[in-house]
């Protein structure tokens, strides 16, 4: 790390870690409640377990794009970030409101709104808090002797973030106006102004691990983020086909979710080629794992997997069916989960000064975890092709269709396992690494720049 | 080969241009809303439904519309498939009405809130959704060799009375018709007497200590009509 505040990122990092852990434990609530294990019925209903598994997903990964940029704007920007102190206030402001939110959903307080599920006061709260962090960010770069295209499409990226989430907090009292600007935030998010964010990022990693020169990495990052607004905006259509609606949304959707996978592949192709390109060999060659998979995974995850089923007359069959969990675990595995994990992975060494990537951990967790999302998405995909035709082409009952597909998700529960062990050990990495440490200040491991 | 300035300008511009079309098009999604969702049906009594539905985050576990949690069943036609009198007894114990099958919260509505429940997923139901959900397509003849199944039902002189189509049938089946969460009713008549059905009906716990039949609620005049009826089958 360069700077002394750069620090701070590790607590978000610690904080990602923890959430990520709890939010395993309440996939596995959910995935025993569906193979007929509901002990906990009483205590944490399945409504609970989801809420609570869902906005985990979505805080840790926030968090972990928060700490990636109070890591990468100091860095970029070439200074200490503006306020040190303004960070770790953010920080424990935000896990409050975190913490609030999901003991209250274990008390039937929440907006119950798909993904949007923290209780309108909160909702506030978050604006609050958000606004801080992007000022901390917005005046480091203010204050900054250099720009880089980076820099920008990060901040750009996150500064739409928190625009985006103000339109999920209207009330309105028609349910399809309801559902159409709520998937302005979601949708927008996941496969919009996310993946702004994502490729600030990737393209930051890139520089570092692969030592290609920077303009060539940033006439690209503007290229695959171009093809991700240029499809993305109008793909919101593909949640617009059945919730009353206008019937061009189909066509509209249709096209531009087709092309959709475009910006993923030119994710992968150009994270492939910056690596082909490079240099000399980083010596972090598991940071290297965890970009590059990242790339790849998201575009079979979120743009292959994606495409798989937004066709309108296959998403006629499809929607509201298990396909749906089965696209949104591998797309958040591949585009958000791994790219948090490699920041974590590049900047610990960086951070605290231990080089821990030389030993087998590293390795064992990238592929415990991703053999076992891989064989969570293929479970997930049997049953939801299973549901398909006997639920919806053949016309069985919910309840019948649930009992054929239990063995399914005694599989998911089987590659869960195994990716539990994989996070297991990633977290086990991360506390080996200890505490930042300032002589690792003015210092990178191994950086080709 | 492009340079870094017209990557930007595409980046720019494709986002000016697609994000502008989204909010022309929304807008006109907006102005033909009221008429696609029949806007003037949309009640008090609806709106108070979406209060409860979003209150205890219903779609933490059922869909609507398609979108959910996908652990319970889609209700967005709910009202048509099962009738409101169904729903109706339904809430008041959910496990009572699908024994030992997959567990949905006893929420402990009053008779005024399950009416607004009701009224919310009846105002969904009825909206242009361009024809989703779709009807099934594939015809269960066309995918097995065996004959269809026969009805054993004999020809019944008492025609079915309407609580037994609302309530009875989601969980038993006549002629083929119906649930299979209790067993087929096509005989019932010749197994038991009027009164042995009259005071199961009253009571199914009282007769059989344990069993997963669900105590109904029905009048009187209700009861002896479905007695009347499974009577009749034989």
């Amino acid at each position: 790390m360069r700077f002394q505040s750069q620090k701070v990122a590790y607590w978000f990092f610690a904080t990602c870690m923890l959430l990520l852990s709890l939010q395993i434990v309440y996939g596995f609530i959910m995935g025993f409640a569906r193979i007929g294990f509901d002990g906990l019925h009483d205590y944490i209903p399945f409504n609970t377990a989801r809420a609570t598994h869902t906005n985990l997903l979505v805080v840790w990964l926030l968090t972990g794009f928060m700490g990636a940029a109070y890591y990468i704007i100091p860095e970029e920007s070439d200074r200490e970030l503006y306020s040190v102190k303004l960070a770790y206030i953010q920080l424990i402001s935000w896990v409050v409101v975190g913490v609030i939110a999901i003991i209250g959903f274990h008390f039937n307080w929440w907006e119950g709104r798909k993904f949007l599920e923290i209780p309108r006061p909160l909702d506030y709260l978050v604006v609050v808090n958000v606004l801080t962090f992007l000022f901390n960010i917005a005046m480091t770069i203010w204050e900054a002797k250099k720009r880089s295209t980076t820099q920008l499409v990060l901040f750009f990226g996150l500064l739409c973030a928190a625009l985006l989430y103000l339109p999920g907090m209207i009330y309105f009292d028609n349910q399809t106006l309801d559902s159409y600007f709520r998937w302005w935030v979601v949708h927008l998010w996941v496969e919009g102004v996310w993946e702004l964010i994502m490729g600030g990022i990737l393209a930051f990693l890139l520089i570092k691990l692969t030592g290609v020169d920077r303009e060539v990495i940033e006439k690209w990052l503007y290229v695959v983020v171009g093809l991700t607004f240029l499809s993305g905006i109008l793909g919101t259509g593909h949640h617009y086909y059945w919730i009353g609606t206008p019937k061009y949304w189909l066509m509209v959707g249709g096209i531009f979710s087709a092309l959709e996978p475009l910006a993923f592949l030119g994710m992968a192709i150009w994270a492939l080629n910056m690596y082909r390109k490079k240099g000399k060999d980083h010596p972090n060659k598991i940071a290297l794992y965890w970009t590059l998979g990242s790339a790849m995974m998201s575009f079979i995850g979120a743009g292959f997997l994606g495409f798989a089923h937004t066709w309108p007359s296959v998403n006629q069959w499809t929607h509201g069916t298990l396909i749906t969990a089965m696209h949104g675990h591998l797309a958040f595995w591949g585009a958000y989960a791994m790219l948090v994990l490699a920041v974590i992975s590049y900047a610990m060494p960086n951070m605290t000064g231990r080089k821990l990537f030389t030993g087998m951990s590293g390795y064992l967790a990238f592929w415990a975890s991703n053999i076992g999302m891989v064989g969570m998405t293929g479970a997930l995909a049997v049953a939801g092709i299973t549901q398909v035709y006997l639920e919806r082409k053949l016309g069985m009952d919910f309840l019948v269709v649930q009992k054929e597909i239990v063995f399914h998700f005694i599989g998911m529960l089987l590659a869960a396992t195994l990716f539990t062990i994989g996070i297991t050990y990633f977290i086990v990495d991360f506390i080996r690494h200890g505490l930042p440490s300032n002589e690792a200040v003015g210092k990178n491991v191994g950086d080709i720049d | 080969m492009l340079s870094k300035s017209q990557a930007r300008a595409f980046f720019l511009g494709g986002t000016f241009l697609f994000g502008a079309i989204f909010v022309f098009l929304t807008i006109d999604t907006l102005r033909q809303n009221d008429t696609r969702t029949n806007a003037q049906n949309l009640t008090e009594d609806v709106l108070k439904g979406k209060e409860i539905w979003e209150k205890n985050n219903c779609m933490g576990c059922h869909t609507l519309l398609g979108e959910g949690a996908y652990y319970a069943p889609d209700l967005t036609k709910v009202v048509e498939r099962r009738g409101v009198s169904w729903i109706d007894v339904f809430l008041d114990d959910p496990q009572a009405m699908f024994p030992g099958e997959r567990k949905m919260v006893k929420y402990n509505f009053t008779k005024e809130e399950k009416g607004q429940v009701i009224a919310f997923l009846d105002w969904v139901g009825k909206i242009d959704a361009n024809g989703w959900p779709p009807k099934p397509n594939i015809p269960i003849g066309s995918i097995t060799t065996a004959a269809p199944p026969q009805s054993t039902a004999n020809v019944v002189k008492v025609s079915q009375p309407e609580k037994f189509s609302q309530l009875c049938v989601a969980c038993h089946a006549v002629g083929s018709k119906g649930g299979n969460v209790g067993p087929a009713l096509d005989h019932v008549g010749s197994k038991f007497d009027v009164d042995y059905l009259n005071r199961w009906l009253i009571d199914p716990q009282v007769i059989k200590p344990g069993t997963n039949m669900p105590k109904l609620p029905l009048s009187d005049t209700e009861r002896k009509d479905i007695v009347t009826y499974l009577s009749a089958l034989k």
